[in-house]
């Protein structure tokens, strides 16, 4: 039972939940970068939120399925078709053996998340079954799809369902996120600091499961533009030696020689997986308590459809 | 010297605490991980970064736990103590910086193996990609900026000085430290038991062997 890889799109790979305390030992964060919609996803084919999908990115892969199997696709908007039949996203799909399904360009967002009943078979490494990219484990063979690769799958019976309406996370290209201060906001001079926080920043063609580099004015901070290697967190803003803010994202080294001047809230750290380059950002500065009542505002809203929502957005 | 700790929220579900050395980074992480519960505890060269859940905790019930773990006092842990010792081959293919390092510093290149063979060290830090471990206390002639240009890639096993300190590339990575050699022994390896061969606190002395180690 099985899904076969006809064309891999850009970069798709397996993701699931994160791996969580082991940045001490310099081990990555992985898993989906838009963790919500992958828990969107999951929830359709009646998984449980962190169960392996697919995630595709700009560009989504074409698959064969040798096996019936209930799917849904959720995140960046994209055709999806069955055998050439356009199909909806956020909502219980059927295929049969031979079907085949291909996830076409993202239009708006970065990320497609596809996910099968009964999730897609994975070795568990260091507590998830996620691919890190960076070392080569997890996942798929520890890298991203190929033509050819075969993916086992353990269908389930599944009902048809959909994401309710107000459930449906919007994709844009022009997106806010709330952030923090970090360790070295103060370094920045004080245009440097306005700059951050009133731009319309822009994201570069380097945007990747690392970081996002942002595009707009220059920041300047008071150092030689290098610190002794300290920890970083998906959602760490840095200033490295160009003065590009560059936004750390799920692939992220767990400690960096740059200043850290802004965190992005942990509320909204979901979307840094769907920032694609020319998207718009802009950072909107709230102190740790306002950022915490947003996390919990958020977390209530959506745990009526997704009562894990606290663990989606850890 | 007394040590001293800067204890600084640095986002929701984040707290910084400024320390003085890698070991006592360490030393506080660990000191924190006896007393409470935190998503992360990531010690740096002059830092440790908790990541608590800011939904379960309290951010400010959790900062006080931080600074009463500081305030109890970490000096004089113990730590793992271990010795290890990590074949390199120096120079060549394998350590492409050895030579333009031997200039920069005026000492021949056998001269900087001698060194970096003489003394013992300790883990630093474990961090960056899985099993990657800053190794510090380098002789002064090591104390090199890392190279202006980072490599797009650097092989795994690679052995990298900068700023005082050895870097243990436990796999391919782009990079920037100064590779002065390679080594052949296995610094990360997720499929057995416990994948990382260094840890912080860890005693290490180099070795130098020829190239033939890579074909063992």
């Amino acid at each position: 039972m099985s899904v076969t890889v006809v064309k891999p799109g850009l970069q798709t790979t397996v993701q699931a939940g994160p791996r969580i305390g082991l940045r001490h030992m310099g081990v990555q964060a992985s898993g989906a970068a838009d963790p919500l919609s992958m828990a969107l996803a999951n929830k359709l084919v009646g998984n449980a939120w962190d169960a392996a999908v697919l995630e595709a990115t700009l560009v989504g892969p074409t698959l064969r399925f040798d096996v019936d199997c209930a799917f849904a696709v959720t995140g960046a908007q994209a055709s999806v078709t069955l055998n050439r039949e356009e199909q909806l996203q956020h909502e219980t799909l059927f295929a049969a053996v031979g079907d085949e399904l291909a996830i076409g360009a993202m239009q708006t967002g970065a990320r497609a998340y596809l996910a099968f009943a009964g999730a897609v078979a994975a070795p568990g490494i260091l507590g998830s079954v996620s691919t890190n990219l960076q070392a080569g484990f997890g996942g798929h063979q520890g890298r991203a799809l190929r033509a050819g690769d075969v993916l086992g799958l353990a269908p389930h019976e599944q009902s048809a369902q959909m994401t309710p309406d107000e459930f449906r996370v919007p994709m844009s290209s022009s997106w806010a996120v709330h952030a923090c201060d970090a360790e070295e906001t103060s370094l920045l001079d004080d245009a440097s600091e306005a700059a951050l926080f009133e731009t319309n920043w822009v994201i570069d063609q380097r945007a990747d499961r690392v970081g996002l580099r942002l595009d707009g004015p220059r920041l300047t901070v008071s150092s030689d533009g290098r610190m002794p290697s300290a920890g970083v967190v998906p959602g760490t803003i840095q200033c490295p030696e160009d003065g590009a803010p560059y936004a750390l994202a799920v692939d992220c080294g767990t400690v960096g020689g740059y200043p850290r001047i802004a965190q992005i809230a942990r509320a909204d750290r979901h979307i840094l997986g769907q920032l694609r380059p020319g998207d718009h950002l802009r950072l909107l500065r709230r102190d740790a308590d306002h950022a915490v009542a947003l996390l919990k505002a958020k977390t209530d809203y959506w745990r009526a459809w997704l009562p894990e929502i606290a663990s989606i957005l850890r | 010297m007394e040590s001293t700790f800067v204890l600084t929220r640095c986002g929701d579900d984040l707290f910084c605490v400024a320390v003085d050395t890698p070991q006592d980074a360490q030393s506080l992480a660990a000191a924190l991980r006896e007393a409470g519960n935190w998503l992360e505890v990531v010690p740096g060269i002059a830092s440790v970064v908790v990541r608590f859940d800011a939904i379960a905790q309290d951010g400010e019930e959790a900062g006080q736990k931080i600074a009463a773990v500081i305030e109890s006092g970490i000096d004089g842990r113990d730590m793992p103590g271990e010795l290890l010792e990590i074949p390199v081959v120096y120079g060549g293919e394998y350590g492409p910086d050895l030579e333009p390092l031997a200039e920069a510093t005026g000492l021949s290149a056998d001269e900087l193996i001698a060194r970096h063979t003489r003394d013992e060290y300790s883990v630093d830090m474990v961090g960056f990609t899985p099993g990657f471990a800053f190794v510090g206390g380098l002789d002064a002639c090591f104390q090199v900026p890392r190279r202006a240009e980072p490599r797009q890639r650097v092989a795994a096993g690679s052995v990298g000085v900068a700023d005082g300190r050895t870097g243990l590339y436990a796999m391919a990575s782009p990079g920037g430290w100064n590779i002065i050699g390679r080594t052949p022994f296995k610094l990360f390896d997720p499929d057995i038991a416990d994948p990382f061969a260094l840890k912080a606190g860890m005693r290490v002395r180099f070795k130098a062997v020829d190239a033939g180690e890579f074909d063992v």
